[in-house]
């Protein structure tokens, strides 16, 4: 399989008055095109900084963050949409900020959105939809440019429990649908398992990979995969291995 | 609206409540303010008080029909209302322009602050004798008072809005590759509309501040002049008439700027 993002080595080092963090060292992994691939961290062991790193948001103090040149689309924790604009609106902002605001382009992300159950809330305004509802056009606004890989960032923290469940789920199956590489950080052991290809596990600051492991279900889906046996086997696994 | 059988009757007492509440709020304030003026207008006729020094509402109306029928009423009010305006509009539109530059300009911004600071504590009254020289008489003065008082304000105001702005917002337009003007345009321009409008609410009051206060200075017609000449005359209704005006004018032009609210933050 193709090779989309490496990390060679990365350090990240950031600076202030106060003094030096070391927030990554000699972090190596990769993603081959079409994985779901997981990191999961212990909290603030600089998960973020990965993705920042791999959407070339940051530049590594050390080391070599290597793309084959495929495009990312970022989504954060909370959908952070834009409240004076219409879901339509917000689906068409990474086309306004790529120059890319064509009619053919539109009616792109508009039909993804219908093919995603959004099609009556198009006209709306954020505010007037569900947490889960906001979180799958965040995702929708996400797709609008048609990314190669998407770069998720604890995208389902800020729902309650059963929203989360459901909306994982439908992120999930959008993803597979859609044959998107996904690149997902989060400290969610059981949601990394739930979703994965594949796992990196990261240390406690300053951050390196301590394991590796390919996961393979019978089940594919989310929610299917809570309820397999062996589910409860890697939770522990992963667990030890975050607690270590 | 649903019919009203549709509800509980708990529903329908709550909404009677309410509707009583306001009702109620109403009927006071308005009670208030006639039951003011009945006293004054009262305690003036029967002599409680010197009507000379207090004046009361049937003279004030009387100083404001003589000053229509002399024809100088509109001449005044438009003086100060046409100095209010283009001071006003200046101060915004300089203040959001400078808080514009100053949020694009890290560097500028940390520069400037201790000067904006300072310029912000200063009374500008402090300012009037230099006024008078640089701009000379005319309503210039006035307009350049009115600037100084509203603009450090709005610049302020508007900075603290633009920097406001919130981060993982910022993160996401960086991430789809935004450019600057991008993210000015896109996000911290449509953010911070609150916080224009609440700039402008600020800085209505602070034009009528500026307006009467170079009129104080030095003037030869508007509504600080006929409260600077009718108190140097000891024409007190003169003096309460102008007051009157101006209370009329600053609420008229606080309407608007509340209207504009309402028709602009409608889906936040």
């Amino acid at each position: 399989m193709k090779e989309v993002l490496r990390f060679d080595n990365v350090s990240m080092r950031y600076h202030s008055k106060q003094g030096e963090t070391v927030a990554l060292e000699n972090v190596n992994f990769s993603v081959a095109e079409g994985e779901f691939v997981a990191i999961i961290g212990p909290s603030g062991c600089g998960k973020t900084t990965v993705l920042s790193l791999a959407a070339g948001l940051l530049t590594p103090t050390q080391g070599r963050v290597v793309s084959d040149g495929s495009s990312f689309g970022y989504m954060l924790q909370k959908d952070e949409l834009f409240p004076w604009r219409t879901i339509e609106k917000n689906i068409f902002l990474p086309l306004e900020i790529k120059r890319t605001n064509t009619p053919e382009q539109r009616a792109r992300a508009i039909s993804l959105a219908e093919k995603y159950g959004l099609k009556q809330f198009l006209k709306n305004y954020p505010s007037s939809l569900s947490g889960g509802m906001r979180q799958r056009a965040a995702l929708i606004r996400t797709l609008a440019v048609n990314p190669d890989v998407l770069l998720l960032d604890e995208p389902f923290s800020a729902l309650d429990y059963q929203t989360r469940l459901s909306v994982c789920d439908d992120v999930y199956k959008i993803i597979r649908n859609e044959k998107k590489t996904a690149l997902l950080i989060t400290h969610d052991i059981s949601e990394a398992i739930s979703v994965a290809d594949k796992i990196f596990v990261l240390s406690k600051r300053p951050a390196s990979v301590v394991a590796e492991h390919v996961l393979t279900f019978p089940e594919s889906e989310p929610l299917k995969r809570r309820e397999n046996v062996e589910f409860s086997r890697w939770f522990e696994i992963l667990w030890k291995e975050l607690n270590a | 609206m649903k019919n009203d059988r549709e509800f509980s009757p708990q529903h329908l007492a709550y909404l009677r409540g309410v509707r009583n509440k306001s009702i109620l709020v109403n009927v006071a304030r308005i009670s208030i303010l006639f039951v003011f003026l009945l006293l004054w207008e009262l305690s003036a006729r029967q002599a409680w008080v010197n009507p000379f020094i207090t004046s009361s509402p049937s003279r004030i109306c009387k100083a404001i029909a003589d000053l229509h029928r002399n024809g100088t009423l509109f001449h005044h009010v438009g003086t100060t209302l046409k100095e209010t305006l283009i001071g006003f509009a200046i101060a915004v539109g300089l203040g959001y322009s400078v808080a514009l530059a100053l949020w694009w300009s890290e560097a500028l911004r940390r520069i400037l602050e201790p000067y904006l600071v300072v310029l912000n504590a200063l009374p500008k009254i402090a300012l009037g004798p230099l006024i008078i020289i640089w701009c000379g008489t005319g309503s210039e003065a006035i307009v350049f008072m009115t600037v100084l008082i509203g603009l450090i304000v709005a610049i302020m105001n508007m900075l603290s809005g633009f920097m406001a702005t919130d981060e993982n917002k910022l993160l996401l337009l960086k991430s789809m590759g935004a450019s600057k003007l991008q993210i000015l345009t896109k996000l911290v321009i449509p953010s911070s509309l609150p916080n224009f409008i609440s700039m402008l609410k600020i800085n209505v009051g602070m034009a009528w501040i500026g307006s009467i206060m170079g009129e104080y200075i030095v003037s030869k017609a508007g509504i600080g002049y006929l409260i600077v000449y009718g108190g140097q005359v000891f024409k007190l209704d003169l003096v309460m008439s102008a007051v009157f005006i101006l209370c009329m004018l600053a609420a008229i032009m606080y309407a608007f700027v509340a209207l504009l609210e309402r028709l602009v933050i409608k889906n936040r």
